[in-house]
């Protein structure tokens, strides 16, 4: 099982819109909604914002994570977006986040998703991989960062 | 030094193995022994043995949801968001490298 089952260049998006934390979150949803990964975009984005309730995914670092676990959802997804100016997402450090993975995943994931996904988040917390996304120029460079073992 | 470490997060996909990630790198860095029991949707990996638990100098909870605690009572612990975890890696390591966890008395064990 490989990242590249759960993400295409239809789920990504180097020039998000949106200004604010609630928009970015409908603007990611909306993403999963076109490429039919999702049964009700309201349902959906409602998991995802009760999550985020519950304590902000903006872990800092400029990156942000929101994501759910829903019965909306009808094959796991992961969902790239990049800010250029950058969103107040109520991150811990205060800054503003550029980096945006929306994670969908059904009520029963298999493990091997919930794998790739851990796989994912601890990548994240090196600096060159989050360095690497921000700077990749087009949605092919983005997608072989995301493929590449470290 | 020896520290063992819990990480768990609401929907166990991906809080719980980033705080693992960073608290395992800034371990590295400092040369302190950890191991890290990730508590995600996944299940229980790196399961801490008592073994583990008995020889940990120190205990990290990072958790945004309840655990319990029961095993490490008695043993220097530190209780932080994941959140934190992986936002203050180095100040809580550096907080039990300088023995400055509290002793976690459960309120279960007698």
């Amino acid at each position: 099982m490989h990242i590249s089952e759960i993400i295409n260049e239809n789920l990504i998006c180097l020039e998000l819109m949106s200004p604010t934390k609630h928009s970015v979150i409908f603007e990611l949803v909306q993403i999963l909604e076109q490429e039919n990964v999702i049964t009700s975009t309201k349902s959906f984005l409602e998991d995802v914002i009760e999550r985020e309730n519950l304590s902000s995914t903006g872990i800092g670092y400029g990156i942000a994570i929101p994501h759910a676990k829903s019965r909306f959802v009808k094959k796991p997804a992961l969902v790239f977006g990049r800010s250029e100016k950058g969103i107040d997402f109520q991150s811990m450090d205060h800054e503003k986040a550029y980096l945006f993975f929306m994670i969908a995943m059904p009520e029963e994931g298999s493990n091997a998703h919930l794998k790739i996904l851990a796989e994912l988040s601890r990548k994240l917390m090196k600096e060159s991989f989050r360095d690497a996304l921000m700077h990749a120029d087009s949605k092919k460079e983005v997608l072989a960062y995301l493929i590449k073992e470290t | 030094m020896k520290i063992v470490a819990v990480t768990a997060c609401p929907t166990g996909i991906a809080h719980t193995y980033m705080a693992e990630e960073k608290l395992i790198e800034a371990a590295q860095k400092k040369k302190i022994e950890i191991k890290v029991e990730t508590n995600g949707a996944i299940g229980i990996l790196n399961e801490l043995s008592l073994k583990d638990i008995k020889e940990a100098d120190a205990v990290i909870i990072a958790s945004d949801i309840s655990l319990d605690l029961k095993r490490f009572h008695q043993k220097k612990l530190k209780i932080v968001s994941t959140t934190k975890a992986i936002r203050e890696t180095e100040s809580i390591l550096e907080e039990a490298f300088q023995d400055l966890f509290p002793i976690y008395l459960d309120k279960d064990v007698t």
